[in-house]
């Protein structure tokens, strides 16, 4: 279907159905709930820094899904180029992170 | 519906405006792969600072420094301001141009009250905690790291504030709807991005 043959789809497609806020309401209740969690975490004191560390980055990983996931619409189908550019992306981010530790402490 | 549109004479406009021509849809790819680009920028920044942040030189430390309720109130502005440019998106494929530009509005507001409190917050650093760029490999690392973070933000409530002008001034159509959806990606990527500093920086520096 060329662009001009779906923009005519669309157009007939009159009752077309947009998506609603709720599922991005959820999305953002759910995104303030891990960062709570992470703040808590760290307010708190008194827990082993280490689990606290883990519960951190546990948190932050999640939060990146829900983003990226729900409101970037990387879940949606067609987006595996967009998925590859950006675990590229993390890849290099993340392989400079452990480089430079490593080298420097370890 | 669309109502936005008719003064162009040439029809309604496409359920997904910034879709619906192929230079829409490459813009969109090809800011995909600006935004891999940017998580490798962050990533060298995120490295360098996680390997130099113990090395205060005897100055404060990050345990010292920081105050959690400012960086809460941080992100929760930046959380909120992702949700208002979701919103806008949704305007948009509404072609409901008063309220996209409403939403649009609101998402600059936040960016603006989260650049204030971080001028507050670095002016605190420097002035009364004496934290300067040069104080310690630590300060060098923060103020770079958290710094461009906050150029990024700067940059998007420009960049959007533009956006918002040419929205009065041409309307939605196919041309400036990938422009908002591309800058939408911006915001999201830049509050990502703030996810990592926020658990990183202050709350890594918290627990130490």
């Amino acid at each position: 279907m060329t662009v001009d043959e779906q923009n005519k789809h669309q157009l007939v497609n009159q009752r077309h159905r947009h998506e609603g806020p709720q599922k991005h309401i959820v999305a953002f209740i759910f995104s303030i709930v891990l960062t709570l969690i992470a703040f808590a975490a760290v307010g708190a004191g008194g827990v082993n820094p280490a689990f606290t560390i883990l519960i951190l980055l546990v948190m932050a990983v999640l939060q990146v899904f829900v983003q990226m996931g729900y409101w970037m619409h990387l879940k949606d189908k067609g987006h595996m180029i967009p998925i590859i550019f950006m675990l590229g992306g993390f890849f290099v981010a993340g392989t400079a992170i452990i480089t430079a530790l490593s080298w420097m402490w370890w | 519906m669309a109502n936005a549109h008719t003064e162009h004479g040439k029809g309604q406009l496409p359920h997904y405006p910034e879709k619906a021509t192929l230079e829409g849809r490459n813009k969109i790819l090809a800011f995909w792969l600006f935004l891999g680009g940017e998580a490798v920028l962050f990533g060298t920044l995120f490295a360098t600072f996680l390997t130099l942040r113990n090395q205060t030189n005897e100055g404060p430390t990050a345990a010292e420094l920081f105050s959690l309720p400012i960086t809460a109130a941080a992100t929760f502005i930046l959380l909120v301001s992702s949700l208002t440019s979701v919103f806008a998106i949704q305007a948009l494929h509404r072609h409901k141009v008063k309220e996209l530009i409403i939403w649009l509005i609101i998402t600059v507001a936040l960016g603006f009250g989260f650049l204030g409190l971080e001028i507050y917050e670095f002016y605190e650093y420097m002035h009364k905690d004496n934290f300067g760029l040069t104080t310690s490999a630590f300060s060098s690392a923060f103020y770079t790291l958290v710094g461009f973070h906050g150029a990024h933000v700067a940059f998007g409530v420009m960049w959007i504030g533009v956006l918002i002008g040419q929205l009065y001034k041409k309307g939605l159509t196919v041309v400036t709807a990938p422009k908002i959806y591309v800058s939408a990606m911006y915001w999201h990527f830049i509050d990502v991005v703030w996810v990592f500093i926020f658990t990183v920086v202050y709350l890594l520096g918290k627990v130490g």
